[in-house]
């Protein structure tokens, strides 16, 4: 082997060492957009799961953070808040928190704002600066409504959260439409091989690996990549077959064993790795190139359809890829091919065969793209890598549509819409925590008619002071709004059935009464983590975000993700 | 200021506990019946002692949740010092403290921010501490990215237990993350389901054929490989690989990329080839503080019956999580493995003569009736007593057939007996009459 | 706490021993050794040899092929097994220099199930039946030493003959070996 000149060293920086453990799962684009955000903390109640929220951001390196919280630090918050100390007592707790919080990670940049919600919330545009913004749940429901509707036109994510004794809750609005290219997606459940439309290339590939495969030496037969001793039969099974290839289950098995026949026996192993994979590749591989449901929901939405003028890239893209799979019936060639068993060059030839014309197909979107933007005459071009990677990912693409979550206020019915069918069937399954979250929509018309000193000051959380009361008046909320969905869902429940939606209910109920308020540690540490998970995912647009509520039972241990 | 300290109850001595000692003086709709919240849970938690295995990512998440859940006596075991790639999650350590065991310094920050509470750090290794330590905890947490130092506590707690002694049982929780899922169980040793019957849970590392390595790679990360396992020993076999030493992984990393080059592959990087090297497995703050909390949340349910835990006989014991696509648990009961090496067999106290033989000891074992061993072989921890096969070692233990028992072991010690006809081996502990 | 207990004694179990002191115990790994070990099927062409008797997880396999053509030669290996075995395979290395086109100038060996088909399952008999097996049918596909699977592949009669000269302790393509007869 040639000796050649080393290569210069290209070293982590320090920042790149920092984050090393992150930057494996969402790399540099995903460092990048953290740093570009701007988080609003909404803060109130004991506001301990907002703060742990935001530890989770800070340490990964969130841009910036701001806390708005115009408590004073009791006796009460050291003992369930670690970013308060002796010193902070007394002190705004906007302010001490942001100070501890700053401490872990000197990238970060952290604000607070010790004002009122209450006179915040008047001010001319008080929401802009945020990228994102968390609210703790109690607050004003008329306040809350003011922050959706401003996420709501704005486009921006906004997240609502519960902690309260062994439970948890949080719903995310995360815009109108919310398309993520990057899902990641499980890589073993993903290589799009065209084994059943190849090109004329792949094909012209085959022919030459596969020239006298029954006289090759073994070894030269031992190290066909499978792929290509698969399309190698398939040609044979269409030349027996009025040029179709296997379709249904019975068909595949055939084809199988036919694969399974061309395996040499007599080798030192008793038999050949590359024909081992090319069998257990024939049930998964075997399939025709069209596109997800998901995906063609993308490409009949309104948004795809209707291009405009200043519509985000992401539906140029989609609409010139939507072109591209009407015309061809496919979707862009991603060009990744898994390891399999082979000879080094023939492997790179073959990745090279799948690159090119993965090229190819991303060169004809490109132009297509450029061609969308000329018509509606945009001025700023989609980045190349940005349609890169909408090809590479293309089949695995997502759309959340974003739905703004309940807001309860007492006085009035909870309205449940077009997810009423679905909510209330979910009402008689025993393991569903629809029930806490009707428990928790309690919670929220409670404390809105009820406060600490009844001089409409701090809002009371049931249980603080009267268990037995506040446990009857909860579970009467509870029940009334378990009433409404069902009625709004045309629904009937009677005996025993109705009596368990409502036993089941009422546990919840009474277990967040017996908290009368309090958080535990845990429960917001857990559901920070889960809150923090959910933000990161949001902001980086990797990775697929809940849609759009989440509940955690601590007594349990059981999550359950909810589309309401 | 006074007046808002008065109005917020300062003088009241569990002001500072107000919403904890909601939940553990009040009951709830599932507690059990017989449960009596007030003094004696506040009590009981205050004086509960309890060992956290590890304070990197998961420890440093439990220290401050036990802390804050109540828990005033807590010990931690660490051997490792601060690395700077640990400073993304691992919130108790700053810039300062690289270098510095965890241990110590996660102890010392979590005391400072917690006041009342004690924190004993121990920079070591688990198996540096015997039995008589381990007893003194009522629950042991773990947070390890280590199966074989999982594996050692479970089976160190699996002897612990004594059915005499209801000290002796010592719950085990424990947590492990990667990416953006984890795992959060809970262990009655002799009771449920042990790590050991668990084993299954984790998947083994992937592995790359040498063959491959040595003539056909086609990933980067066959070229990686090679350097590591095959090149280094061939030019470098004198120097200890340390995979913490940027030197080391410089060199791997040049002869992984002329390799790679050679062979016209692509993406060779110095972050692919640390990663390969030193296994790295990602970590994020979040999924650790989901982890770590679930757990602490489960010691505390044990320590305080507020709620019920994770573990009891016949209900569930595993939440498994994971939260890259969307967020999905699955908490289930992993059920105890009757053939476990580790809690499947129990070992038997045994009084013998000390003055015995060992073969008149195999003898006798062969007429017990549950055992009935026919060709059986033992062996106590340190010591090969008798092996009936391999063929050398059969030779090589013969001499001690004729010695007696009080020759080869210490009055208590234990030993295991296998025999081919059966699926499970046999422990005693032989006691000298 | 007292409530686990109570459960603990409704459960029925078998009398276990007292805790007295801190006695060791056998590993998990060792017991698992000793288990495999007592289920060995060596012949009369293997053998092991322990340098420690009480120390299991160490010893060195020797192979004598009685047939094949690597017969007449003698090859040791050295079998090192972690605590975290079975989850971990045993790492197996041949000690000497030998002309082998599976295993390498190193001792690396090149058989699945050391690495990339591991299972907890598979135990040492398997893998010594597998080591055995490479000296009986050497496989020149995908080889260690590629020298030889050239050999192997290009003249097989060729290749014979490198085995002997190697086994003597001579020299094949300017690479000496060494002398592994019995």
């Amino acid at each position: 082997m040639i000796e050649t000149t080393p290569p210069p060293l290209q070293g982590p920086t320090s920042k790149e060492k920092k984050y090393d453990r992150q930057l494996r799962l969402w790399a540099a684009s995903g460092q990048a957009a953290l740093e570009d955000a701007h988080i609003l903390l909404v803060n109130s109640g004991s506001g301990v799961l907002g703060v742990e929220t935001l530890k989770n951001l800070v340490l990964p390196g969130i841009g910036n953070f701001t806390i708005l919280d115009s408590s004073v630090v009791s006796e009460a918050d050291l003992g369930i808040n670690f970013f308060l100390e002796e010193d902070s007592l007394g002190g705004f707790r906007a302010e001490h928190t942001c100070k501890l919080l700053k401490e872990l990670n000197p990238d970060v940049q952290g604000h607070f704002i010790a004002e009122p919600i209450e006179s915040f919330i008047t001010k001319e545009k008080p929401l802009d600066p945020y990228t994102l913004i968390l609210v703790a749940a109690p607050i004003d429901p008329e306040i809350l409504t003011k922050i959706t509707l401003h996420a709501q036109a704005t486009q921006k994510p906004v997240f609502y959260f519960h902690n309260v004794g062994f439970y948890s809750h949080f719903s995310i609005y995360l815009s109108h439409v919310f398309p993520i290219v990057d899902t990641h997606p499980d890589s073993a459940t993903t290589s799009d091989l065209r084994l059943l439309k190849p090109w004329p290339g792949l094909l012209e590939f085959m022919t030459k690996k596969t020239t006298d495969l029954e006289q090759m030496s073994d070894h030269d037969h031992g190290h066909i990549p499978y792929v290509l001793l698969i399309l190698y039969y398939l040609e044979k099974w269409k030349g027996d077959h009025d040029g179709k290839v296997p379709r249904n289950y019975k068909e595949k098995i055939a084809f199988r064993d036919q694969v399974r026949q061309g395996a040499r026996t007599h080798t030192a192993e008793g038999g050949e790795e590359n024909y081992d994979e090319a069998i257990a590749a024939v049930l998964k591989s075997l399939n025709p190139p069209s596109a997800s449901s998901a995906v063609k929901e993308v490409f009949k939405s309104e948004e795809c359809k209707l291009l405009a003028k200043d519509s985000p890239s992401f539906w140029v893209v989609a609409n010139a890829i939507s072109q591209f799979y009407e015309e061809r019936g496919e979707l862009p060639l991603p060009g990744s091919v898994p390891d399999m068993k082979a000879q080094s060059a023939d492997y790179i030839q073959l990745q090279n065969v799948y690159k090119s014309k993965a090229r190819e197909d991303f060169t004809d979107v490109v132009s297509r793209v450029r061609r969308l933007e000329d018509k509606l005459g945009r001025t700023v071009p989609v980045a190349d890598k940005e349609i890169e990677a909408f090809c590479k990912n293309a089949d695995h693409i997502k759309l959340i549509c974003g739905r703004p979550f309940h807001i309860a206020r007492a006085g009035e019915k909870v309205r449940w819409n077009e997810r009423a069918k679905v909510a209330a069937s979910m009402l008689e399954n025993r393991e569903s925590l629809i029930h806490l979250y009707i428990a928790f929509l309690a919670y929220d018309i409670f404390t809105n008619s009820h406060d600490a000193d009844a001089l409409g000051g701090a809002p009371l959380a049931p249980g603080e002071q009267d268990l037995q009361l506040d446990g009857e008046k909860m579970a009467g909320i509870a029940y009334k709004i378990v009433d409404d969905l069902l009625t709004e869902a045309n629904k009937f429940l009677e005996g025993e059935e109705y009596d368990t939606v409502k036993s089941r209910t009422k546990q919840f109920v009474e277990e967040i009464v017996r908290a009368g308020g309090a958080e535990l540690h845990n429960i917001a540490t857990l559901s920070g983590g889960l809150i923090a998970q959910e933000v990161i995912k949001a902001v980086t647009k990797q990775y697929v975000p809940v849609d759009n509520t989440c509940m955690f039972d601590g007594v349990v241990s059981k999550m359950e993700v909810l589309r309401l | 200021m006074a007046e808002v300290l008065q109005k917020n109850g300062v003088s009241a001595p569990r002001a500072r506990w107000k919403h904890l000692d909601k939940i553990l003086t009040r009951p709830g709709p599932f507690t059990d019946e017989d449960w009596v919240p007030g003094e004696d849970v506040i009590e009981g938690l205050s004086r509960t002692k309890i060992l956290v295995i590890g304070a990197g990512g998961l420890g440093c998440e439990i220290l401050k949740s036990l802390a804050l859940s109540g828990f005033k006596d807590i010990h931690v075991i660490d051997m490792d010092t601060i690395d700077v790639s640990n400073l993304n999650r691992q919130f108790l350590f700053r810039h300062s403290d690289v270098g510095q065991p965890k241990a110590t310094i996660a102890a010392k920050f979590v005391e400072r921010r917690v006041p009342g509470v004690k924190i004993t750090p121990f920079v070591g290794k688990i198996q540096d501490k015997d039995e008589d330590y381990y007893r003194q905890f009522t629950m042991v947490v773990c947070g390890l990215d280590s199966i074989e130092a999982r594996r050692w506590i479970n089976s160190t707690l699996v002897d612990m237990v004594d059915e005499d002694d209801p000290d002796s049982l010592k719950p085990l929780i424990d947590g492990g993350t990667e990416g953006f899922k984890g795992q959060a169980r809970v262990i009655l040793p002799t009771m449920t389901s042990c790590i050991e019957c668990q084993l299954d849970m984790h998947a083994p590392r992937a592995a790359v054929p040498l063959c491959t390595l040595a003539t056909i790679p086609r990933q980067p990360q066959h070229c990686i490989e090679w350097a590591h396992i095959i090149k280094w020993e061939e030019e470098r076999k004198d120097v200890t690989l340390d995979t913490d030493d940027p030197e080391h992984i410089t060199w791997l990393y040049q002869k992984a990329l002329s390799r790679a080059k050679e062979f016209n592959i692509e993406g060779v990087t110095y972050s692919m080839t640390q990663g390969v090297v030193k296994n790295i497995i990602p970590a994020i703050a979040s999924t650790n503080a989901i982890v770590a909390a679930s757990c602490c949340n489960e010691a505390f349910k044990i320590a305080t019956n507020t709620n019920p835990p994770l573990g009891l006989p016949g209900g569930n014991n595993y939440m498994m999580y994971s939260g890259d696509d969307s967020i999905y648990t699955y908490t289930f009961e992993h059920l105890k493995k009757d053939d476990c090496p580790v809690c499947g067999n129990v070992a038997k106290k045994l009084e013998v003569n000390g003055d015995m033989t060992l073969e008149s000891f195999l003898e006798s074992m062969a007429e017990k009736p549950e055992a009935q061993l026919k060709k059986p072989s033992i062996r106590s921890e340190e010591k090969t007593l008798y092996y009936q096969s391999p063929p050398s070692l059969e030779e090589q233990t013969r001499p001690n057939l004729k010695k007696e028992l009080s020759e080869l072991l210490e009055n208590g010690e234990e030993v295991v007996v296998t025999d081919p006809a059966f699926q499970i081996s046999f422990k005693f502990k032989l006691l000298f009459k | 706490m007292l409530k686990i207990w109570n459960m603990k004694q409704k459960q029925q179990q078998a009398e276990t021993a007292a805790s007295g002191g801190k006695k060791k115990k056998v590993t998990a790994a060792q017991l698992r050794v000793q288990k495999d070990l007592s289920e060995l099927s060596l012949g009369s062409t293997m053998k092991t040899e322990f340098p420690n008797p009480d120390d299991i997880l160490n010893f060195t396999l020797t192979i004598e092929p009685d047939e094949g053509m690597y017969k007449g030669g003698s090859f040791h290996f050295t079998f090192a097994i972690n605590q975290n075995f079975p989850h971990d395979p045993p790492k197996v290395k041949c000690t000497q220099k030998i002309y082998h086109p599976n295993i390498d100038l190193e001792g690396n060996v090149c058989l699945n199930i050391l690495r990339e088909d591991w299972k907890p399952v598979l135990n040492l008999n398997a893998v010594i039946v597998g080591l055995q097996f490479l000296f009986l049918e050497p496989n020149a596909s995908d080889p260690l030493n590629k020298e030889a699977a050239e050999d192997l592949k290009s003249n097989r009669e060729g290749f014979k003959r490198n085995v002997r000269q190697s086994m003597t302790g001579g020299s094949v393509k300017g690479q000496s070996y060494e002398r592994v007869q019995k």
